[in-house]
């Protein structure tokens, strides 16, 4: 507003070099749009990169060109145009929002935008499938390979014969390179087929058809009848209707709501894997891919009846995993009921049950606590409830607890299967006297019971397991021989399975509790954003295909075994120096519950500006607090989880765990201010340290280890006392300096004062001699003026007796022309008169000049007067 | 400054566009070259302001001299200190100490923005006196409630204080710094003008003991306040006499931006429920009136309707105050917005106009502004994104490229062909390049989480500071919280510490602990003490009858953060 700059402004500078001179990349730096469209035509397929110099992702983007570049540079034509430049044709064609924009064209066709990765791996597999948009599918092998590709694929079959082109191959083509358009990660591969007989592979017969390959659910066939066939229409079609049985994804860095949506639909299972797209082989994604393909195998009838019935044939004892594995295919199969099946079982003697029922009925349930109800049900199939029985001779062990006189049910989990659970009631058939009525009782609930998959008797837990026995149990289940195929459907815990590139998106990863450490930057978790949980695979053991299966299957059952990851900050470091304790997820438990001490634990966040004003309370509470009793501890809950018991929903939130009584932990009111004293008041309040109880021997102990800590404590004070003394004799020495400082100055100015009134009144002094001698003066030139007037008076008096003279004279001089010598001087003494006037007013104008200047001087000396006081 | 309107339908979907992919991102920045790109870019204006330009205010970078714009304080100097300090060049800033203290004079007879010459002045004084003794600076024993950068402030504060003597308690714009207001002077002030004072003069009068500061700066605010409309907005000017609104477009940007700041600023500063409330509601109605996906829209202040479709570079601060209180998802998604612009320009525009997606005409400016690498920097202590990171390269870079010439750099007259402008202000040194080295410098004692703290021994008794949670003045000065506790009034305090302290250590409790309310909860219950509330089920859902939590402190983050990095947002996070 008040800047007084002239308008001084510069233009932009002239554009320089982006790529360097060396470069395969043709750098049209002064966005010659023109030219470039020039030299596209001779290229059959060309790159435009479109960049901005001051752009940080031109920047960065370039080395990974280069690279592309020099490896394709004799097939592909790469054009960099500064579409920046305000002088250039780009600028003044072209409206982009961001920079760089990647465009390909296939001789007339395009531009089709890259927006994958800024890497150059990517870039270049892009760049290839620009430059064979359609793979040639020669063989029959070739056609497999294509196919078991976990992408979708799409086949098109054209007999060449004759004529140069088939008809419908140059449109096939066409939407090959359109899908690169729409799908720019390029997940849907174009195939094409000549060849009649391997054509007959995938039944497709007429030259002119289409086929997208879908493992899960039937293939298809282009509905040429119902949809014209263009480019954009197979293309359409091929993206709607393909299997995404596991898809990569790919966030572009920009805003974006792809994890919400993704995640929005279930439990996801993310896997990121180190991944290179130029490649060849894959042998991580492949065994990735067939578990996927078996996890979504639901449609499976004809596939899985004949391994059945070969496994059934041959006669293995009960215990024996591969049948077990075929009575879960078995009855996968033929979908369960969801109503429950039973069956009346006669006991063999053999049991242990035996000795005091010996009749069962055993029922296959889907869910736990459906009762069984002999009367409505349909009876089961054999092998099912083969399986049944199978898995209760297994648990006998259970029913040694609940030997008595009436019907015993009993809930068990089954062996083979994770969702059907099996209900025995027993009874003693010759015990008539004993009711029905009670046989609905369920007496014991096994799903957490532990129990070895080999038969072992299992007696030590009946009471319900802690968390770490679930992990004994846990690792008993992963090496269960259950499989997964099929899974997704079966379950109602379906998991969408998902591939991250680990190159490039670690960080999900590590925000996800990935170490930082490992080298092998593999890692699978699931995610369930409604429960606001994740497992994650442990690290220690590799990714491969069956750790990954037992992942999965461990999700799935009804009581998981899988523990809420909770991530943990592994930067934090215990410093027993520390004022503050740091706890993390790691050591929340042993900070907090394990040790002696009352507890007062900060949760906080380091963003979080109400937090991070606290911090000085706290260090001034943990220095005032004795450290052996008392423990100031923090936790940045961003960064460590917690066991939803201890999570808190605001930031900061105070605890306090007394000790002793660490269970019934106090939370610092909300509504009191955060202060020393008020902390104090409040710990004082609930600690445990003030127990009038007698004294025994080890209170008088506890009393003299107190005392001790007080004694130290007021030490510690003393010496905070003295330093405070010896500041305040240090502010009072300053002070006292600046006092007298102050004071010399006082006289100082005093002095000034004195002088400067001294000054004033000398002045005032002259000025009024001044006035007197201008009064004086005035008088003088007022007498002056008078005597003038006089003068003047006179020399009129004069000039008039002149003229009466001169009449006279003339009179006289008409009678008496002999006197002519009488007026010569009278004229002289007429001139002298004038001068005598002149001299006279240049005299009062310098003494009045001189008065001015006399009052000037004495303002200056008063004004500077007054700011030195 | 009268607003120009826009009218025009108004894409409230703004389509996200995509930026270019992630492939940098993913390998990591050279975090440690940037930041000594960023060192390099200072001492280069630095050094040039010195030579070409000192004892004037600013740098004329193309025409390589000096001028004054806003008083006559060699004002570059005075913002440009604290980062020196934060660069780690203590030599420098002890002998810039003493040059200001013999150099500078505030007896001046110049009209100065009260706003001004309060944040560049007044701020980079005060965070200059608290951050001496970290400097190596001799301080005097009083310190940090005495010492000649204090004074200093304190002075050029008092010179303000004038300008507040009005009868709804509102300052005037302007004042003459030996005379005071002058007569006819205008009486319309900008909303930002008149409550952006609390984190200075609180921070003054706490250290010096003269409670007039705070009380005019509160006064202000209330009577701010006292005049928003009745769905809950602030105009932008507003006459301080009648209490009139002049300008009565409502947004978050220029006018007013400063006193939503200061409203949570003031908040953390002060540990004040009543600030943060003030701002809570006010947020509501932003959030109600303004807000259009994640944009944030200008609307008249009565009617709420939408008045101008515009974003301005100065609203970019936004989602660094929205982090602060915890709102880290919807900060992240407004800057998310914000970023495509700058990747549009290569810098803000003053203007942008949403729904044309260009700048606006005679706004497309950018003086190198540092409100969307503030936000950044903050962000990325939330929520380390390495996305905030790009955005401190795209900065260095596009600065690098088009704003630096030989003796400085340069304001950026029209982001369209990027022609530059003959200034350099001062907020340059003092922010823009403050916020980029800590953005790129996440181990700066700036960043210090409470690990590290200094022990001081005053002679009102011994204070913790440097323990972190500097809050930053609107010019980016720091102001150490902890050091509002250190002078005066702690004696009190302390002796009831005593007390507490002898207590911990008898064994029988002579006196019942109870804790007080504070004052202004006393009517509704009084009677209320901590006892019954433990008695009854001590532990984690304690006495919920009283639902509403503090005011000062922020939500926990939601699960969904762990993967809201690389641009993914989530929606309906409550």
């Amino acid at each position: 507003s008040c800047s007084r700059a002239k308008d001084v402004t510069m233009p932009a500078k002239v554009p320089v070099n982006f790529f360097s001179t060396r470069s395969p990349v043709i750098d049209l730096f002064r966005g010659q749009l023109d030219y470039a469209d020039q030299l596209r035509q001779d290229s059959e397929i060309v790159l435009y990169f479109f960049y901005a110099p001051w752009c940080g992702q031109s920047i960065a983007a370039r080395e990974e060109i280069e690279h592309v570049a020099s490896r394709l540079s004799d097939q592909v034509l790469f054009l960099a145009v500064n579409c920046w430049w305000n002088q250039g044709k780009c600028r003044k064609q072209k409206h982009f929002f961001y920079f760089p924009v990647i465009h390909l064209y296939h001789r007339s066709f395009g531009p089709i935008e890259y927006k994958g990765p800024m890497s150059a791996v990517y870039i270049e597999k892009f760049v290839r499938r620009v430059m064979t948009p359609l793979l040639y599918i020669s063989s029959r092998s070739k056609l497999l390979d294509f196919l078991s590709n976990y992408e979708p694929g799409v086949v098109g079959f054209f007999e060449f014969n004759a004529s140069p082109q088939p008809p419908g191959y140059l449109t096939f083509f066409t939407s090959a390179l359109h899908s690169l358009k729409k799908d720019y990660l390029g997940t849907i591969r174009f195939g094409v087929v000549t060849d009649k007989r391997v054509a007959e592979e995938i039944s497709l017969v007429h030259s002119g058809s289409v086929y997208l390959h879908r493992h899960a659910n039937t293939s298809l066939i282009y509905p040429k009848d119902i949809m014209n066939f263009t480019a954009e229409n197979i293309c359409k079609w091929a993206l709607e209707n393909r299997e995404m049985l596991i898809r990569w994804l790919r966030p572009h860095g920009g805003k974006s709501l792809l994890l919400n949506n993704e995640l929005k639909k279930g439990p996801a299972l993310l896997i990121f894997i180190p991944y290179n797209p130029l490649a060849e082989l894959h042998p991580l994604l492949d065994e990735i891919t067939k578990v996927a393909l078996e996890y979504h195998k639901c449609n499976k009838s004809q596939a899985a009846e004949p391994d059945l019935q070969h496994l059934g044939d041959s006669d293995s004892p009960a215990f024996d995993s591969s049948l077990t594995d075929a009575h879960l295919k078995f009855s996968e199969t033929f979908p369960i009921a969801k109503y429950p099946c039973c069956n009346t079982v006669v006991l063999p003697q053999w049991h242990s049950i035996s000795r005091t029922h010996n009749i069962c009925e055993l029922c296959v349930n889907q869910t736990l606590g459906v009762k069984p109800n002999k009367v409505h049900v349909p009876h089961c199939n054999f092998l099912e409830i083969e399986a049944a029985l199978d898995s209760f001779y297994l648990q006998e062990h259970t029913f040694f607890q609940v030997i008595s006189n009436t019907i015993e049910c009993s809930n068990f989990l089954s062996f083979y299967s994770p969702f059907s659970y099996y209900t025995a009631c027993c009874r003693t058939v010759n015990r008539h006297f004993l009711s029905f009525i009670s046989s609905e009782k369920t007496i014991f609930q096994t799903p957490k019971v532990a129990f070895s998959s080999h038969g072992k008797k299992d007696n030590t837990q009946f009471s319900i397991p802690h968390i770490e026995d679930r992990n004994c149990f846990i690792r008993d289940l992963n090496i269960s021989s259950m499989n997964i195929t099929g899974l997704s459907c079966t379950t109602n815990k379906t998991l969408n399975l998902y591939l991250l590139d680990s190159n490039l998106f670690w960080i999900y990863a590590e925000r996800l509790g990935a170490s930082k450490s490992t080298h092998l930057k593999e890692f699978a978790a699931i995610v369930d954003l409604k429960e606001e949980v994740h497992y994650v695979l442990d690290q220690n053991q590799s990714l491969v295909g069956p750790t990954l299966e037992n992942f999965i299957k461990n999700f799935s059952v009804l009581y998981s075994p899988l523990k809420r990851h909770l991530v943990d900050d592994p930067s934090v470091h215990f410093h027993e120096q520390r004022v503050v304790t740091e706890v993390t997820t790691n050591t929340f438990h042993e900070t907090v519950f394990l040790s002696a001490k009352n507890v007062l634990l900060l949760y906080y966040a380091q963003w979080c500006g109400f937090c991070a004003s606290l911090n000085h309370i706290f260090i001034q509470l943990a220095r005032l607090l004795p450290p052996d009793s008392f423990t100031v501890a923090r936790i940045d809950v961003t960064r460590n989880d917690l066991p939803w018991e201890f999570m808190t929903d605001r930031l900061p939130t105070i605890l306090f765990f007394p000790h002793q009584r660490k269970e019934q932990s106090v939370k610092f009111p909300e509504d009191f201010s955060v202060n020393l004293s008020n902390l104090l008041k409040f710990i004082l309040h609930h600690s445990s340290l003030s127990s009038s109880e007698p004294c025994t021997k080890e209170c008088l102990h506890k009393e003299s280890v107190l005392q001790q800590g007080h004694i130290s404590h007021l030490e510690r004070e003393i010496r905070k006392l003295r330093s405070e003394i010896s500041a305040l004799h240090q502010a009072h020495d300053q002070l006292e300096a600046q006092l007298s400082e102050a004071r010399r100055e006082e006289q100082r100015l005093q002095q000034q004062k004195h002088t400067l009134e001294k000054q004033h009144k000398t002045l005032q002094l002259h000025s009024e001699q001044l006035q007197a001698t201008y009064d004086q003066k005035n008088q003088e030139l007022l007498e002056m003026a008078e005597k003038l007037q006089e003068l003047a008076d006179a020399s009129e008096n004069l000039l008039k007796e002149n003229a009466l003279l001169r009449i006279l004279v003339a009179a006289r001089g008409g009678k008496l022309q002999s006197k002519d010598e009488i007026k010569e001087p009278l004229q002289s003494e007429q001139t002298l008169s004038e001068d005598n006037d002149t001299s006279l007013s240049a005299a009062t104008a310098a003494s009045e000049e001189k008065r001015i200047d006399n009052i000037d001087t004495i303002e200056t000396e008063h004004s500077s007067g007054n700011r030195t006081e | 400054a009268a607003m120009q309107r826009f009218l025009g339908p108004l894409l409230c979907l703004w389509a996200l566009r995509l930026p270019a992919g992630t492939g940098a991102a993913a390998r990591g920045l050279d975090v440690a070259s940037y930041r000594e790109r960023v060192r390099a870019m200072f001492y280069h204006a630095y050094e040039h302001y010195l030579e070409s330009a000192f004892p004037y205010d600013e740098l004329r970078p193309l025409t390589c001299d000096g001028q004054d714009t806003w008083g006559s304080f060699s004002l570059t100097l005075i913002d440009a200190l604290d980062t020196l300090l934060i660069l780690g060049n203590v030599s420098e800033f002890q002998r810039v100490v003493n040059v200001l203290q013999e150099g500078v004079d505030f007896d001046i007879d110049v009209n100065a923005s009260v706003f001004e010459t309060n944040i560049r002045v007044v701020g980079g004084l005060l965070s200059a006196h608290l951050l001496s003794r970290k400097a190596g600076v001799e301080v005097e024993a009083g310190w940090p409630c005495s010492g000649p950068l204090l004074r200093m402030a304190e002075e050029a504060a008092r010179k303000l204080l004038p300008a507040f003597q009005t009868p709804t308690g509102m300052p005037y714009g302007t004042v003459n710094l030996l005379h005071g207001v002058n007569p006819g002077e205008t009486p319309v002030t900008c909303t930002a003008g008149i409550g952006t004072f609390i984190v200075e003069f609180a921070t003054l009068s706490h250290l010096t003991g003269d409670p007039v500061f705070e009380d005019v700066a509160r006064k202000a605010l209330k009577a701010l306040w006292k005049n928003r409309s009745d769905i809950g907005l602030v105009g932008n000017h507003i006459d301080v006499i009648t209490a009139k609104w002049v300008a009565q477009d409502a947004g978050i940007g220029a006018g007013v931006d400063s006193y939503f700041e200061y409203l949570v600023k003031g908040a953390i500063l002060l540990q004040d429920k009543e600030l943060m409330s003030m701002f809570l509601e006010y947020n509501k109605a932003i959030k109600n009136y303004t807000k259009f996906d994640d944009w944030y829209l200008w609307v008249q202040m009565y009617k709420g309707t939408v008045s101008m479709p515009v974003f301005q570079s100065l609203e970019a601060y936004w989602p660094g105050l929205q982090s602060l209180i915890g709102d880290v998802d919807n900060a992240m998604r407004t800057f998310l917005n914000y970023y495509t612009v700058w990747k549009q320009f290569g810098g803000l525009p003053e203007f942008y106009n949403i729904p044309q997606g260009y700048t606006v005409d005679k706004r497309e400016g950018y003086p190198l502004r540092p409100e969307l690498i503030e936000s950044a920097m903050y962000l990325y202590r939330a929520t380390r994104d390495p996305t905030l990171l790009e955005l401190g390269r795209d900065a260095v870079e596009s600065i690098e490229k088009i704003s630096k010439v030989d003796c400085g750099f340069a304001t950026i007259k029209d982001l369209r062909d990027h022609r530059l402008d003959n200034r350099m202000e001062s907020f340059f040194l003092a922010e823009t390049v403050k916020y980029l080295y800590l953005l790129f410098d996440p181990d700066n004692f700036i960043h210090n989480d409470g690990s590290d703290f200094d022990v001081v021994v005053t002679p009102y008794g011994e204070c913790v500071l440097n323990a972190g949670g500097y809050i930053f003045n609107t010019e980016a000065h720091p102001i150490d919280p902890a050091a509002l506790h250190c002078c005066r009034k702690r004696k009190e305090e302390q002796w009831e510490v005593e007390d507490l302290m002898r207590e911990f250590y008898s064994r029988k409790k002579t006196k019942k602990f109870t804790l007080k309310r504070p004052p202004d909860h006393d009517e509704e219950e009084n009677a209320k003490d901590p006892e019954d509330a433990s008695s009854e089920k001590a532990g984690w859902k304690r006495n919920s009858k009283k639902s509403s939590h503090s005011l000062l402190s922020c939500p926990s983050q939601s699960f969904n953060s762990k993967l809201a990095v690389l641009g993914q947002v989530f929606l309906d996070n409550t």
